[in-house]
């Protein structure tokens, strides 16, 4: 009787298992938002009758196992009963009572989760209030995320090829900044191959296809870090394409704001002046900086690199995957220079089929030129947001 | 012995004697085609099984590096195809084979050689795809290769067209089979046997061969659009050019889901010829079981995208597949209770074919109730994609069908080989599998809830995977045990029977009509006709009820049993043509892939085998018959299951 107890143990004890696993950041069963508490309000009483279905046909086995089992205490042959009818229409039509009944509230939830609720918000853009209708263009392409804010509205904004988007107010990569309580539009497109946006805290998640918009949504209701990674394979590095949304209050998002329309400024300090004069020569010939280069396209399959501009607001790069600081809050440098001296060995790509960033050949002084160019790109997010990026890894 | 004056220049002999590898290479007999689908299909469980142990060690911890994030790809790529179409497919094609005939009453199939020849294509399309390895470029798109990523920017080796060409190929084989088996179904059941007269596994071999025959064209032409796409430039799946890539999905999916009842409705069959006998009662509401089960076959048309709830294909298509996933539930369900109410009652022998079965009808349970918690589509986009639906998937294909295959290797054995299996062995066989299957599998639910991804080829600490992760792997050891305690039984058994007399008829008391024949079943199945006058036909000549209504014996199993005497049986003449055509194909398909120059040799050997075929002579008048039997006029008033048996004399078998 061993494994069905296993197996009971696994299923009764599905939630108490997952439950106690408080270091899982990428939980499906710990809803942080209304949209991922709507499905989890819908999937939860289902587990539970699903776990009472289990209960009850695992007893009634073990039950007739022990009961007919053959005990050789007779020779008599049972009786041969060949069927029953009512007993048939009665475990036909329960169950499908049943599932009716679940399908009723699946579609009211299936619909509510795919139905737009947004407002809009009212920022302020180089002082002037806009009124903002949020929603932000979210493009997947081999391994990393784009994020994309038109702050005029998407009405107008032609997406249909998503390797030459038109310019947008801010271009950031792999952490989507959403501000709290308010519901976020996503369009979700791709450059290359089809990827998958999962934030499980926050919503369920939504394909990227390639040169087609799929509209998904997110919402949080506290300030907070929420993982999320890739869920639809999508080549060598799928399991290093992950992003993180970071959700803001109303204030700190339009300080966020603030700060990400702003251009680079000029770096102070020869070593960065010299890390910018490299990054002229090699790295702008896929990465945008504005006001260093425009958005001009990537030598790459997809036509684009993450933008650059405010490198060191973002806590991770390279698809999400590497901390930009220690838990201290400072530079997580071997990591950084590990990449930029051979970012294939850190993280495999096909550099060589232009899918991916390749090892740029920098001497070790001209990687220390380029990390104090970085430094000069954006402010450190708060020492929450590092902190929170923290999973021990 | 007849003169034959008038051969046509370059037709062959058909091949003589029935001894030796020839005869394996030349046979049309359909129960030594089905043993080479079995023997061929567990050599490929062996590599699908050390591909699935590669993967659960790149995976027992985090930051795994025993393969690497390409040849992981490749590997569990090449595991979910070998596990699919060369291992479960073509087992059910070795019970379906070996059994089918017998069950209905049959010689052979309706066409024997077309059935060599699906064999022989299997073959040569698995080996085919197997050569991706040796040739370093296994495909790395996945099972079900969503485009764009299959296409030749984003994998521009060879290892997609390997997998394009030989599902193709293998793909040949499951339709030639399908239409056989169809044609053998309701042409030539013994005289009595209505259609509600067969038993329950021949009718779901019948509900997969329709399902079949009609799925695999969808991926046919799938696989089709791929590889004009990759090699002839073509822009099916292309979305520069405007194409859309969620057709390949439509295209994969609607073969595919189809696809996951032709994997389970044979071991559905399989332990509803188990349970009746071990529980020694009949099974319980017969035509409910069979309309389920073709019920089944037909909502799983209707149900295949749920497989895309994510990839944005609209709400409201979402909410028809949701609903319509939903009551596919209903039909499963009824089969499981009725499986329980046979049990009910009647008194049960745990045998370890009555073990694999009740595995099944557990584990079974588990993978249908988490199925129920993906139909419903918000709930799915959590589930999609995660490690819950890789647990939810195995304890149906392997808790679901492989365990069923195994109730019927134990349940047959001394059918095919005139020896049981060991029983001792065969319950570590099946503790040591369950134990491990739930080890491995149990724990992904929870990883998968947890927020694994599937596909992944490692994973960061710190997501809180660890544990479950190298306790599964720990778990697929087990199920390796397992699998070698069962290669160990077949070695064992096989040794101790040697020099033994074959075990009488009947070893478990069973009740369907391939029990008639004596074991192992002579080379001509049936010494005469069985008239069948009810299902469960092999039993009720061996019992009957006494004036109280209770059951008696009226006849001992040898009684009842055919001796296996007859020597007079007309049987159709091998040939050599099915292999040779088979051989043809993968020479083709290399043609297509390095240079259309191999296509030639290739083209003209299944030409060759085409003008061979139609031209050999229908029964080899030097050619020996398996009981000295040559001419083929005067008995055919006795030849089993009417007309249709000369189908084989026609040019079209």
């Amino acid at each position: 009787m061993r494994p069905r107890r296993f197996t009971a143990l696994v299923f009764g004890g599905l939630a108490v298992l997952t439950g106690c696993a408080s270091d899982a950041p990428l939980d499906t069963l710990k809803p942080q938002g209304p949209i991922s508490r709507a499905i989890d309000d819908l999937s939860d009483p289902v587990f539970l009758i699903a776990g009472i279905v289990f209960v009850i046909i695992f007893g009634a086995t073990a039950v007739i196992w022990w009961k007919f089992r053959d005990d050789h205490s007779t020779d008599e042959f049972p009786d041969q009963v060949h069927g029953h009818l009512r007993a048939e229409i009665g475990w036909t039509v329960g169950p499908a009572v049943l599932m009716a009944l679940i399908a009723v509230f699946t579609l009211l939830t299936h619909f509510d989760i795919n139905s737009e609720d947004r407002d809009d918000i009212v920022v302020n853009l180089d002082g002037e209030r806009t009124s903002w209708d949020p929603q932000v263009v979210v493009v997947g392409q081999q391994w990393w995320w784009e994020f994309r804010y038109y702050f005029d509205g998407l009405e107008g904004v032609d997406l249909s090829d998503p390797r030459h988007l038109p310019p947008a107010d801010i271009v950031t990569a792999n952490q989507l900044v959403i501000p709290t309580g308010s519901e976020v539009g996503l369009q979700v497109t791709s450059r290359d191959v089809i990827h998958s946006f999962w934030i499980p805290a926050l919503n369920g998640k939504r394909d990227a296809v390639p040169y087609r918009v799929s509209p998904w949504k997110i919402e949080a209701e506290t300030p907070g870090f929420y993982f999320g990674q890739c869920t639809e394979f999508c080549g060598l590095s799928h399991s290093r394409m992950q992003m993180q949304a970071v959700a803001m209050d109303p204030l700190d998002f339009q300080a966020w704001i603030d700060e990400q329309t702003q251009a680079a400024t000029e770096p102070v300090g020869a070593a960065a002046q010299r890390g910018k004069a490299i990054f002229e020569g090699q790295c702008a010939r896929c990465h945008v900086v504005n006001g260093i280069n425009d958005g001009g396209g990537a030598d790459l399959v997809s036509n684009a690199a993450p933008n650059l501009t405010h490198f060191m607001s973002r806590t991770t790069y390279a698809g999400g995957i590497f901390d930009l600081y220690e838990p201290d809050g400072s530079l997580n440098r071997p990591q950084l220079e590990a990449w930029l001296r051979n970012a294939p060995a850190e993280k495999p790509a096909y550099a060589e089929g232009r899918r991916g960033m390749p090892a740029m050949g920098l001497s070790e002084s001209q990687i220390d030129d380029v990390v104090a160019y970085l430094q000069t790109l954006g402010t450190s997010p708060a020492m929450e947001v590092i902190a929170a990026t923290e999973v021990d890894r | 012995m007849i003169e034959t004056t008038s051969r046509a220049i370059g037709v062959y002999t058909r091949p003589k004697g029935n001894t030796g590898w020839r005869d394996w290479i030349t046979t049309v007999d359909h129960k030594k085609i089905g043993i080479l689908y079995g023997a061929t299909a567990m050599l490929f469980f062996l590599i699908g099984g050390l591909e699935a142990l590669l993967i659960r060690l790149q995976l027992a911890t985090p930051d795994g590096t025993v393969l690497g994030a390409d040849t992981y790809n490749r590997v569990y790529t090449m595991h979910g195809v070998t596990m699919v179409f060369l291992v479960i497919m073509p087992l059910a094609a070795a019970f379906a084979n070996y059994l089918l005939p017998l069950q209905i009453g049959a010689r052979d199939v309706a066409f024997p050689r077309l059935n060599a020849l699906s064999y022989w294509v299997f073959l040569f399309g698995g080996v085919f795809l197997n050569m991706a390895w040796i040739f370093g470029d296994a495909p790395d798109g996945g099972w079900f290769a969503y485009a764009p990523n299959t296409g030749m920017i984003f994998s521009p080796g060879k290892g997609m067209d390997f997998y394009a060409l030989g599902l193709q190929i293998t793909g040949i084989a499951s339709l030639v089979s399908a239409m056989n088996l169809i044609v053998t179904v309701l042409n030539m059941r013994a005289p009595g046997m209505t259609l509600f007269k067969m038993p329950v596994f021949t009718w779901m071999i019948l509900v997969v061969q329709f399902l079949l025959l009609f799925a695999v064209p969808v991926i046919t032409v799938a696989l089709f659009l791929l590889l004009f796409d990759r090699n002839f430039g073509a822009n099916f799946f292309n979305p520069e050019m405007g194409a859309d890539p969620l057709l390949w999905q439509h295209l994969f999916w609607i073969f595919g889901h189809p696809e996951v009842y032709i994997l389970i409705l044979p071991s559905f069959g399989i332990i509803s010829e188990v349970i009746p006998t071990f529980s020694r009662k009949p099974i319980f509401g017969y035509p409910f079981m069979v309309f389920s089960g073709i019920a089944i076959g037909f909502m799983g048309w209707g149900v295949w995208a749920h497989h895309m709830f994510v990839s944005g294909i609209g709400p409201i298509s979402i909410a028809a597949f949701s609903v319509s996933t939903m009551f596919i539930a209903v039909p499963t369900g009824v089969k499981i209770l009725n499986w329980l109410a046979t049990m009910w009652g009647g008194k049960i022998r745990f045998n370890t074919p009555m073990l694999f079965a009740s595995g099944v009808v557990s584990m079974f349970t588990i993978g249908g109730l988490s199925g129920v918690t993906h139909s419903l589509a918000p709930a799915d986009t959590q589930q999609t994609d995660t490690y819950y639906i890789v647990a939810h998937f195995h304890y149906v294909i392997f808790g679901g069908a492989l365990l069923g295959i195994f109730a019927g290797f134990y349940f047959w054995w001394p059918k095919v080989f005139g020896h049981l299996l060991d029983e001792k062995l065969g319950k570590w066989n099946f503790w040591l599998m369950i134990v491990g299957f739930n080890m491995t599998f149990g724990p992904m639910h929870i990883l998968g809830l947890q927020g694994m991804s599937r596909r992944i080829d490692t994973y960061s600490p710190g997501f809180g995977f660890e544990f479950w992760n190298m306790f599964a792997t720990i778990g697929a050891f087990i199920i390796g045990l397992g699998v070698l305690a069962f290669l160990l039984n077949v070695w064992i058994s096989a040794r101790s029977a040697r020099g033994a007399p074959p075990v009488g008829p009947d070893p478990w008391d069973a009740r369907s009509p391939e029990w008639f024949t004596p074991n192992p079943t002579p080379v001509h199945n049936f010494d005469e006709d069985i008239q069948i006058e009810s299902l469960d036909e092999f039993w009720h000549r061996k019992y009957g009820l006494d004036e109280d209504g209770r059951v008696v014996r009226v006849a001992t199993a040898e009684e009842v049993c055919q001796d296996g005497s007859a020597t007079d049986t007309h049987l159709p003449s091998p040939s050599y043509w099915p292999i040779v055509l088979a051989a043809g194909l993968p020479l083709i398909g290399f043609g297509l892939m390095y240079s259309l120059w191999f296509c030639v040799p290739g083209g003209a050997l299944v030409l060759m085998a085409i003008y061979g075929w139609v031209f050999e002579p229908a029964d080899d008048p030097d050619g020996s018959h398996d009981h000295g039997h040559d001419g083929h006029g005067e008995d055919d008033a006795v030849l089993l299951g009417g007309s249709a048996e000369n189908a084989e004399e026609a040019p079209v078998g």
